[in-house]
């Protein structure tokens, strides 16, 4: 076993770690060839019966979780092979609780922790080697188990400095789960992937103005493991192929602009063929340089129409963390709870059961099971959560009305059990989170229709142009070389400030649109929602990474994620009219222009 | 690379601030790493890799953007490079430097100005006269492309049996065992007409084992094998005695009493003088250390005094490939400045003679001599290539450890203290902390004056002044010892070897180490499990 290391670094160090969508259908309850089923139920067995330190609690939960995983990763620039890797790695993740299901060693923050020689996860061997795998289980349970008597004794030690200490439970008891389904088998040969990612990103030769760009492609397989104390034992297999390309460049008075593109499939073989992409790469390099030189986004409060893609991206930012319905760790670190602040890490509907948060007429729901959607695979599916629980479609708000929210095994306020929502990047702590979230409206009007009502509202206001975005910005792929930008322009997002990449002036006599370089968009949070003016009947599918970044996960932030760190999830939603939204120019730091022109790309 | 170097040049050399230096560095990195634990396969993976760095220094030689100010921060904050194709594609190659070069310009421009700001109001240390960047010759040199033809398959089986034999033993908690080959080629043109291609290509296999003694203490036992010629890896046999050695060592090592608190006479076997002598001695004299105020500055006012023994001498040589048998990692042909190496004179019978420089200069060391290194996306500062100790004052270790059962005598203590290993720890060369260094010894003997057999302990903590301790050697061996390894410190990792003979000091202090709270695994290992049947395991 390789040294445990703390899970952020983990989910940096492996190319891709994603929670990816079933392969197969198959399943049953068991398979004797699998020798790495067989040494974590032997451990586990050990573990269960024996595992106590004299005088102190034994463990009321053990739980393995085991990750194989099989990751391609292709990285090519204006034509030319960056790089180009493949890799083969298994890795382990023990997790005990000590006390009960009411009170254990869980949901707790403290500035210090209980430093082992080899720590409860770690990387294990690739063969499927029972004794070797029976080794490094052994030691991450000792781990497990010794850390979680420490933090359950810091957390008890704390609870009675609280005049009011919390009193929702800290783990739900489910229903044991048996379902072993085929494992991951990669299958990355029947395309040439570097041949692809040099041909797609070849057309960008063309735009001598662009300063840089870069294509990625991460086509990931895994088999997840977990098993536990009480009963389930899972293996499900997943795979995700993802194509993600950022290009950047300089306004001519210094402002650093850039430009994305990214597509999520099930398999490899489903993403767009290499002609698709460089034609995808062609109309954003277009775009770009268009941009590069319009006007900036003025000062501006009135009417914003969100077409559907954007609306859908939108949603995928404000929801953040308020869909979930677990409960908040108790923490010691006061840092804590200003960070998820600062982050959107607050739900909006805490407290809002039964209670109007959306326009009446409209709905939202999460379905994790649902296969497609208008014909297409939907990325964000799973048969089994990293729980192992099985996910169930969760209705959060009908007719307006907030109803149930989405759960991992860890309890909430209003609700105990999960529904089958836990999800974790790469081993990481299972959080409640969307997958597949569907936004609609018994009232929606056409695309047409809504466009005429939104002029409608800009000459009711005196307007002679109104503003128009068609698409949001996704920083962490466009930026290629961040240098501060990304923090600058994720800094607003808990505040309800949205960053468009593609907004337009539309001129009211004619309906005309002129491209602006991109401004802000102020105090966009949930609340907005139940004012939207106009609804369209044109849902469309977004497919994007859910960050898991430390400390971003559930935030606002999340929206913001790419392949290597996030969880593929998706947004249906039709198109948004808002009826007043303030904007104000980007204020990004200016920078120099480059002295020496550009060379010549030719 | 030089059609970008020729574009740039004129416009940033004539901008203001102007540019006086601009060099670009491209290293390309074929890296294979094979790694296994416990007796399985962890990882078996091959990459190749192009990494880009530029450098724009502006203002001049005596004063430029590296400028340090008393105590502060460097204003200078270099990018760390960036990556660029694997292919020969100059055009794209040629727009990633352009980048990188306008950014680095830029940094360098910001920095200049807060530097010419703040000098005027901060104190001045003598050494904050010396130029920032040494004047070099030019040098043009084109080598062969190093590459390497690996099949890593017979690794995979090799790392899975190296760990293997490591679970017959129920205290090697443990194992991991790595194989990597690497093969680094630079390129490197500079605005001074420095045209560069080198490569070198090198083979390790690392051994580490863990295990814990009864309190909880962590005992590791860790081996190393370095080689250059893809023909001569190690053995299965010297592995195999190698992994046999280690265990032994760990298994007495769970079951050693722990020292007590001592000061007397100590023996250093080779490998651990040379480990001594790297960490409390090369890296104070790494010579951008004498021009920083943070910096105690050990050595800066002390060349030609006497700082150790007359029998002592010292030399860094990375032009040196190998030592008796074994091979020498801190061997290049030019650093990372693009300096040809040297091999310098430090210590000359006891007296302090001179720095491993850099281009970074100091007042009475104009000049480089080859020694600045750096990992990839670091900035290269005054490092050690092939640290030698040389002694005139050699006897053989028999007539050695004779001088040290005398000197245990003379002091009239009752043992003195063998130490067989060391682990190079963290040199706090820092003023703000104590002038203390922590060696971290691992294999420690007893030794008695009453022929009694040597008594292994454990938890041993060496505490002392270094300078101190260097003058107390009484008399070395007559063979030196290579200690290869990968050195970290400012600009990042770089591979140092350090070679010295047996070293028998009169005094050393050493305390009792503070032990681990996390005791030992509470279930016995899983194939030592007496109370359980046997695991069903079968191999594929």
């Amino acid at each position: 076993m390789k040294r445990g290391r703390s899970l952020c670094a983990a989910a940096l160090a492996i190319i891709a770690a994603v929670i990816l969508v079933p392969v197969a259908r198959a399943q049953q309850k068991s398979d004797a060839t699998d020798r790495t089923l067989q040494a974590m139920h032997d451990e586990l067995d050990r573990s269960k019966t024996r595992m106590q330190i004299p005088g102190l609690e034994k463990p009321y939960f053990i739980e393995y979780r085991l990750l194989d995983l099989d990751v391609r990763t292709i990285t090519a620039s204006f034509g030319a092979l960056v790089s180009s890797t493949t890799s083969h790695n298994r890795f382990m993740d023990v997790n005990i609780r000590v006390g009960s299901y009411n009170l254990d060693n869980s949901n707790f923050i403290s500035g210090e922790q209980f430093q082992g020689f080899l720590g409860s996860a770690g990387q294990v061997g690739v063969d499927g080697d029972y004794e070797s795998l029976r080794q490094d289980l052994w030691l991450a349970t000792d781990q497990a188990y010794k850390s979680a008597l420490d933090s359950l004794a810091r957390k008890q030690g704390f609870l009675r400095s609280l005049s009011k200490p919390p009193d929702v439970a800290d783990f739900s008891q489910e229903k044991p789960l048996q379902r072993i389904e085929p494992k991951a088998v990669p299958d990355w040969s029947n395309r040439d992937w570097e041949q692809e990612a040099k041909q797609a990103s070849q057309v960008l030769r063309a735009y001598p103005d662009l300063y840089g760009n870069r294509i990625t492609y991460t086509l990931v397989y895994e088999t997840y493991y977990i098993m536990n104390t009480e009963g389930t034992e899972v293996r499900t297999g997943r795979s995700l192929a993802a194509i993600e390309a950022g290009m950047e460049t300089q306004a001519p008075d210094g402002v650093p602009m850039h430009h994305f593109y990214t597509a999520y499939a099930i398999h490899p073989v489903d993403l767009p063929s290499a002609t698709e992409v460089a034609h995808q790469l062609d109309t954003r390099g277009k775009e770009l340089i268009a941009m590069r030189t319009a006007e900036p986004m003025p000062a501006y409060g009135g009417p914003v129409l969100f077409e559907s893609r954007a609306a859908a991206e939108l949603l995928a930012e404000m929801l953040g963390a308020s869909v979930s319905g677990s409960r908040p760790p108790v923490s010691m670190v006061p840092m804590y709870d200003q960070i998820m602040e600062s982050r959107g890490g607050r739900s909006e509907w805490l407290g809002r059961l039964n209670s109007r948060v959306l326009p009446a007429g409209t709905s939202l729901a999460d379905d994790p099971s649902a296969k497609d959607a208008q014909g297409r695979p939907l990325p964000g599916s799973y048969s089994v959560d990293d729980e192992g629980v099985l996910p169930q479609a969760v209705t959060l708000v009908d007719n307006g009305t907030l109803k149930d929210l989405l759960m991992s095994r860890r309890p909430g306020q209003d609700f105990t059990q999960s529904n089958g929502h836990g999800r974790a990047l790469f081993l990481g702590d299972p959080h409640a989170e969307s997958s597949n979230l569907f936004f609609k409206s018994a009232n929606g009007v056409s695309p047409d229709d809504l466009k005429k009502k939104f002029l409608d509202e800009c000459k009711k206001d005196g307007r002679q142009w109104c503003l128009l975005v068609r698409e949001l910005d996704n920083p962490v792929i466009g930026d290629i070389h961040d240098e501060g930008e990304v923090q600058d322009m994720v800094a607003g997002a808990s505040s309800g400030e949205r960053v468009p990449l593609e907004v337009y002036r539309v001129n009211v006599a004619d309906g005309s649109e002129e491209p602006l370089r991109p401004g802000h968009l102020l105090s966009m949070d949930l609340r907005l929602l139940r004012e939207v003016s106009g609804i369209g009947n044109d849902p469309t599918l977004f497919a994007y990474e859910q960050s898991q970044t430390l400390g971003v996960q559930g935030t606002a932030l999340a929206a913001f994620g790419a392949s290597a760190d996030g969880l593929p999830s998706t947004v249906t939603a039709p198109s948004l009219l808002f009826e007043d939204v303030e904007g104000r120019e980007a204020r990004g730091e200016m920078r120099r222009l480059p002295l020496v022109p550009p060379p010549p790309m030719q | 690379m030089n059609a970008e170097l020729e574009r740039t040049l004129p416009v940033l050399g004539k901008a203001e601030p102007p540019a006086y230096f601009i060099s670009y560095t491209v290293t390309e990195g074929q890296h294979a790493t094979v790694t296994g634990s416990n007796g399985a396969l962890l990882d078996s993976s091959q990459a190749l890799t192009r990494w880009l760095q530029a450098e724009v220094r502006v203002g001049s030689y005596d004063l430029d953007n590296t400028h340090k100010i008393g105590g502060t921060q460097p204003a200078f904050q270099p990018s760390p490079g960036a990556q660029v194709p694997i292919e020969n594609d100059a055009a794209v190659l040629q727009r990633a430097i352009w980048m990188e070069t306008d950014r680095q310009y830029r940094a360098a421009a910001e920095a200049l100005i807060k530097i010419k700001t703040s000098k005027e109001v901060q104190v001045q240390s003598a050494e904050e006269h010396a130029p920032d960047f040494s004047r070099e010759k030019p040098e043009v040199s084109i080598g062969p492309h190093a590459s390497i033809q690996l099949d890593r398959h017979p690794w995979e089986e090799k790392v899975r049996k190296y760990t293997a034999y490591f679970r017959q033993s129920a205290d090697v908690l443990n194992s991991i065992v790595t194989f990597t080959a690497q093969a680094d080629n630079q390129y490197q043109v500079n605005s001074e007409g420095s045209k560069l291609q080198f490569g070198q290509v090198r083979f390790r296999l690392e051994l580490f084992i863990q295990g814990k003694a009864p309190d909880g203490m962590d005992i590791d036992r860790y081996y190393n094998f370095d080689w250059t010629d893809p023909n001569q890896p190690p053995t299965d046999d010297a592995v195999m005695a190698a992994e046999g050695t280690m265990r032994h060592e760990l298994e007495s090592l769970v079951k050693a009493p722990l020292v007590e608190p001592f000061a007397g006479p100590t023996l250093l076997t080779g490998r651990a003088a040379a480990v001594f002598f790297h960490e409390v001695f090369g890296h104070r004299d790494e010579g951008f250390r004498q021009k920083d105020m943070n910096e105690g500055q050990t050595f800066a006012r002390k060349v030609g005094e006497p700082i150790m023994p007359s029998f002592i001498s010292i030399v860094d040589d990375p032009t040196k490939k190998t030592l008796g048998n074994d091979v020498l990692l801190g061997s290049y042909p030019f650093d990372d400045e693009g300096v040809p190496s040297e091999r310098v004179t430090l210590v000359d019978h006891g007296v302090l003679k001179g720095f491993e420089m850099s281009r970074q200069a100091l007042i009475d060391f104009p000049v480089s001599n080859g020694h600045g290194r750096r990992q990839i996306g670091a900035e290269p500062v005054s490092r050690q290539g092939n640290l030698i100790v040389e002694s005139s004052h050699a006897v053989s270790n028999a007539e050695l450890r004779r001088m040290f059962i005398e000197e245990i005598k003379k002091q009239g203590k009752p043992f003195g203290l063998l130490i067989d290993d060391i682990a190079g720890g963290f040199t706090f060369t820092g003023r703000g902390q104590p002038q203390a260094f922590q060696v971290q010894p691992l294999v420690v003997y007893k030794v008695y004056t009453d022929g009694r057999p040597d008594e292994l302990v454990r938890g041993v903590d060496i505490v002392g002044t270094p300078l101190l301790s260097l003058t107390k050697i009484v008399a070395t061996g007559d063979k030196p010892e290579v200690f290869n390894g990968y050195c970290g410190a400012e600009s990042g990792s770089v591979p140092v070897a350090a070679a010295a003979p047996e070293m028998l000091i009169s005094e050393m202090e050493v305390q009792k180490k503070e032990s681990s709270s996390d005791a030992p695994p509470i279930l016995p290992h899983p194939f030592h499990d007496k109370q359980a049947p046997k695991p069903q395991g079968d191999h594929q």
